[in-house]
């Protein structure tokens, strides 16, 4: 295999020594190399100045606006919270009318939810993680600055829309009828301003796992990383099966408002019913979704509270992994009351009692690393205590409403205000204010204040209980959740009126948290760089701060490297593990093997750049005009966000290297190109491919389960799609896809004029497959039945793959004509295969489904 | 996936793209294969739902026979779990070594680790399943 018709197969291999030895480690750095190093780094990974610092991609920077804007949405929420608690403070007050009050809880629960308790772990995330992994920064760092600015237009301008009287109004989980029928843009406002956010969640999700896959320090195997890092795992594989059917159910329910396709409309076939199940298979991993992170803040500050190493890493590990599995199968349980069979409620209510059991476990670690430990009681544990304390009494609750004839007592009151608000303020709110006093020394280099702090828990877990404790016996009189008003002398007056005030007093802690969080500390001294005396890597941090991350990336081999290894700290700092020089003036960071953490290649790491703004400004462009109706000019900013992210990708990813390898120290010599997966972006795209094939298959779902669910569907005489056509559009699609994956072969092996050919030809099919798609529905009109508007929903979804797949192609065409993609230099190429064999996939399943199918439904029932 | 092909030792290097390819299957599969038993239960409870789904609402499958396949299917699904459980629960080792922890960086902690994770993991599928499959014997009807 060494010649490939002339190009010759680059050495990719690791050279020198690996692990590094004793005497290696021990030999001193000089004085003067660690200053020029220190130079030299200091350069590359500078922010920059002025205005221009809104064009930082590093985490320090995106990580601190991101948790920053997610806490600033919450204290909005927060506030709506507030007007919603006057209002009900007596009855029949008239503070705020029937609607207002609807766009408000609407609002409250849909800003909590999206707006902060899922993009607040990612925030932290992006901003502790390579901290815990002594990374340089996240693999993708353009990719998280995008998300963020994605995140910030979406959420101001769902959040903005209270202001104008045009927010939605039909609850957090939106069901239709009610909210398809609704006037206005609200609806419309809800499903693209969130389907914008949740598709940004979804990206920073792919990058956190990529991240704890592959950008771990060498020698940290699976079973020493931070639990942390196992947790940033399971919540991002939930985020990518979680969100993709709700992102389907959005998709579904636009078609019907803006085109009148019935999905939900039972007078023509469709079943509201559909957007239950969409909705509640992201909605109640969602739950978790919100609660793990938590749990993941409190297993790192338990074990230095405790000052030992938590116990039962493993079990641990088998909790958070389990409930990520099994939290997938309660999405019911909040549909106890809509006539399913019962044994299927069964299975539900069976579920949801066995997810206790995991999540029970970590709780049960966490006590006993405390019991087993010295303990230190400090700030951060107060709120965890706290926290747990809070959590524990509404999983109680939980297990209350997890049993069905119970749910169907308590449906819809203030029993379920009071449960869902214990599990949140103790599964998230408090823990995070936990980790925020926690970490805050690691974040910004100064320290809360202690005293402050305190005043903020006593108040807010006080304010807490005297809110809804209460709630619990104010629904179990009866009062309805989502009322404006209510009588007199029904003896929910004077509960409601406690509650307030809790309320209030809930908002006073905030106010004294978010002083502390503010007020000048520019007097403080200069703190000790391990305050807490914790074990693990984030604090081998420079005190006062620096930008490059890590001054170098040590080698580990326990879980807690700053406990068990004392010559550590000295030697990250005087440079003498891996990176800690940059030469050639370019960020770079290490990637290691996934269950190993060997060091495998050297990635170069894009830095400070507008595209990323550029980018998420016509992004949203396109998600936000066609709530108002606007359809031309946001296909107009489509095109320039795919032109924004293609001008991104072209100039500073996957390029070939100036040198194929580089000296990282201690003797290792790694290459800093890789394609396939052994490179990151490879590694990105199978993940993602997973949430979107995810989607596809919400899409499917829809339509096995009309057929199930309704009699006629598909109905009497229908048209179905043509037959001939759907054959020729598989065909043409798979050829499509068989000619990438030629053209993969045909470059890798130096024939790169048949490459070429492949890669063009690829396309052309790839189109005419689209457009046969198309064609063979043309002729049904979905708005008159379910049945064709299921099947062009396919098409649709179908049709927009295959374009991006299309856009795809034509780049790896134009890298090899440029001189981007080459023989040894195609990871471009692996990672469009990547895609297109999930297309290939996907369009067999969408070609099946129109094609046979009706065939077999038919069938005399 | 065994602490051989650990390269901790100083083997000579492999020519480059065999040993990518080797690591990637080693790896990915030992990730995955915690994964196999919640895997398991997950397809039994689809399988589940969606058979009572096709018995009840749309009539297709007559009741009993449902339950009798779907009991069925949940031994096999504990059969299942059970060899998984076996299997990560030789990985282990924990009779031979008496460690619970492994708490350090080398191949052969790793490698019983990820036995360990998979054993707990196949215990708490299997109390799933049987979560699941307890309507089953109890419902003897739709509504
Ligand atoms: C200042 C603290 C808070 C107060 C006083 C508060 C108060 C309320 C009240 C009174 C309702 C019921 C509205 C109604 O049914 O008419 C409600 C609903 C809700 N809250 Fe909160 N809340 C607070 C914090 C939070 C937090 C931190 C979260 C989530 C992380 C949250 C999530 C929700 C959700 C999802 C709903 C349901 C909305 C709906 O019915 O569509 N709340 N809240
Ligand atoms: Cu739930």
């Amino acid at each position: 295999m060494s010649d490939r018709n002339g190009y010759p197969v680059i050495d990719r291999s690791r050279r020198g020594p690996y692990p590094p030895t004793e005497e290696m480690l021990a030999e001193p750095v000089p004085q003067e190399e660690q200053e020029a190093q220190q130079r030299r780094l200091r350069e590359v990974w500078a922010t920059p100045k002025g205005f221009r610092y809104w064009t930082a991609v590093n985490n320090t920077e995106v990580g601190v606006w991101y948790t920053m804007t997610a806490f600033a949405f919450m204290l909005m929420a927060g506030v709506m919270a507030l007007i919603i608690r006057v209002q009900l403070a007596v009855p029949e007050n008239d503070l705020v009318s029937a609607d207002r009050f609807n766009q408000l809880f609407t609002m409250h629960g849909s800003a909590m939810m999206f707006l902060f308790a899922v993009p607040m772990f990612e925030a932290i995330s992006i901003l502790l993680l390579p901290g815990f992994l002594s990374a340089r920064d996240m693999p993708f760092p353009r990719l998280s600055a995008f998300g963020y600015w994605c995140f910030l237009i979406g959420g101001v301008f769902v959040i903005g829309s209270i202001f104008f009287d045009a927010a939605p109004n039909s609850g957090w989980f939106m069901y239709p009828p009610l909210a398809t029928q609704a006037e206005g843009p609200g609806s419309d406002i809800w499903l693209l301003g969130l389907s914008f956010i949740e598709v940004a969640s979804i990206a920073a999700a792919v990058e956190l796992i990529v991240g704890s896959l592959k950008c771990r320090p060498p020698g940290m195997r699976v079973n020493i990383m931070p639990l942390y890092a196992w947790y940033v795992m399971v919540v991002g594989g939930m985020i990518l099966f979680a969100f993709p059917p709700l992102i389907a159910g959005d998709f579904l329910f636009e078609l019907e408002r803006s085109l009148d396709w019935p999905f939900f409309d039972p007078e023509r076939g469709g079943d509201p019913m559909l957007w239950q199940h969409l909705f509640w298979i992201f909605g109640h991993p969602e739950v978790y979704i919100i609660f793990l992170p938590s749990i993941a803040i409190a297993s790192m500050i338990v074990p230095t509270v405790a000052r030992r190493p938590i116990v039962g890493y493993s079990w641990i590990v088998l909790s958070a992994v389990g409930t990520g599995f099994l939290s997938f199968g309660l999405w019911v349980h909040h549909m106890f009351t809509t006539g399913l069979p019962n044994i299927s409620l069964g299975f539900f209510s069976a579920a949801s009692e066995s997810v206790v059991i995991p999540t029970g476990i970590q709780i049960f670690a966490f006590l006993a690393t405390l019991m087993v430990g010295r303990v230190k009681v400090n700030l951060p544990m107060l709120w965890i205590a706290g926290g747990l304390a809070i959590f524990t009494a509404g999983g109680l609750t939980g297990v209350m409403i997890a049993v069905a004839p119970f749910d169907f007592q308590v449906h819809d009151t203030y029993f379920i205000v009071a449960h869902l608000h214990y599990t949140l303020f103790g599964g998230m709110v408090f823990p995070v204010i936990a980790g925020v006093y926690y970490f805050f020394p690691f974040i910004r280099k100064v320290q809360l204040s202690e005293r402050l702090g305190r005043w903020a828990f006593w108040l807010i877990f006080a304010g807490f209980n005297i809110c809804f404790l209460p709630m619990h016996l104010t629904g179990l009189k009866g009062m309805p959740r989502r009322i404006y008003a209510y009588p007199e002398g029904l003896g929910w007056d004077w509960l409601n009126m406690i509650s307030t005030v809790g309320a209030f007093i809930i908002a006073a802690g905030f106010a004294v948290f978010v002083w502390d969080l503010l007020r000048p500390k520019g007097h403080q001294p200069q703190i000790p760089r391990n305050p807490w005396g914790g074990g693990t890597l984030e604090w081998t941090h420079d005190v006062p701060a620096e930008n490059w991350g890590v001054r170098s990336i040590p080698h580990v081999h326990s879980r807690y490297p700053l406990w068990d290894d004392p010559k550590l700290l000295e030697r990250v700092d005087a440079g003498r593990y891996y990176l800690p020089d940059s030469k050639q003036g370019q960020r770079e960071t290490l990637i290691t093997s996934v269950i190993d953490a060997e060091p495998m290649q050297v990635q170069k790491v894009t830095g400070p750049s507008w595209i990323s703004i550029w980018a998420a400004i016509f992004t949203g462009a396109c998600f936000i005009l066609p709530t108002f109706h606007i359809y031309w000019p946001a296909a107009g900013a489509g095109a320039l966000a795919v032109a924004c992210i293609i001008w991104w990708l072209w100039r500073d990813t996957a390029r070939p290297p100036e040198v194929e390898r580089k000296d990282v120290g201690l003797g290792l010599s790694l290459p800093t190109y890789a394609s396939g997966p052994a490179s990151v972006g490879w590694w990105a795209m199978w993940i993602t491919m997973l949430g979107d094939a995810t989607g596809f298959a919400s899409v499917i779902f829809g339509f096995f389960f009309y057929w199930t669910a309704r009699p006629d569907f598909p109905p009497e005489g229908a048209a179905h799609a043509d037959g001939l056509m759907i054959a020729a559009a598989a065909i043409l699609l798979l050829s499509s896809w068989a000619l990438t994956l030629g053209a993969r072969r045909l470059n890798w092996s130096g024939r790169i004029a048949g490459a070429r050919i492949a890669l063009g030809v690829a396309p052309v099919l790839a189109l005419l497959g689209a457009a046969a798609l198309a064609a063979s529905v043309l002729h049904l009109s979905p708005s008159s039945h379910v049945y064709p508007a299921i099947l062009c929903a396919v098409v649709i979804w179908v049709g927009a793959h295959t374009g991006v797949g299309v856009v795809m192609q034509l780049y790896c065409l134009a890298g090899s004509l440029a001189g981007k993609l080459t023989p040894n230099h195609d990871a471009d190429l692996h990672n469009v295969t990547l895609f297109w064999h999930f297309q290939a996939l996907s369009a067999l399943v969408a070609c099946a489904v129109m094609g046979l199918a009706p065939l077999l439904l038919e069938a005399p029932a | 996936m065994t602490a051989e092909n650990d390269t901790e030792h100083g083997q000579p290097a492999e020519p480059e793209k065999d040993r990518e390819l080797a690591e990637f299957a080693e790896e990915r599969e030992s990730l995955l294969r915690i994964t196999f038993a919640p895997l398991t239960w997950a397809l039994h409870f689809v399988l589940c739902y969606g058979t009572v789904s096709l018995a009840c609402i749309k009539g297709l499958i007559p009741l009993p026979y449902t339950r009798a396949g779907l009991i069925a299917a949940t031994g096999l699904a504990l059969a299942l779990i059970a060899l998984i459980g076996w299997r990560a629960f030789v990985q282990w080792d924990v009779r031979r070594t008496g460690d619970f922890t492994n708490p350090e960086g080398h191949a052969e902690h790793r490698h019983q680790f990820l036995g360990h994770a998979g054993f707990l993991l196949a215990i708490i599928s299997a109390i799933g399943v049987i979560y699941t499959g307890l309507p089953l014997f109890i419902l003897a009807s739709c509504k």
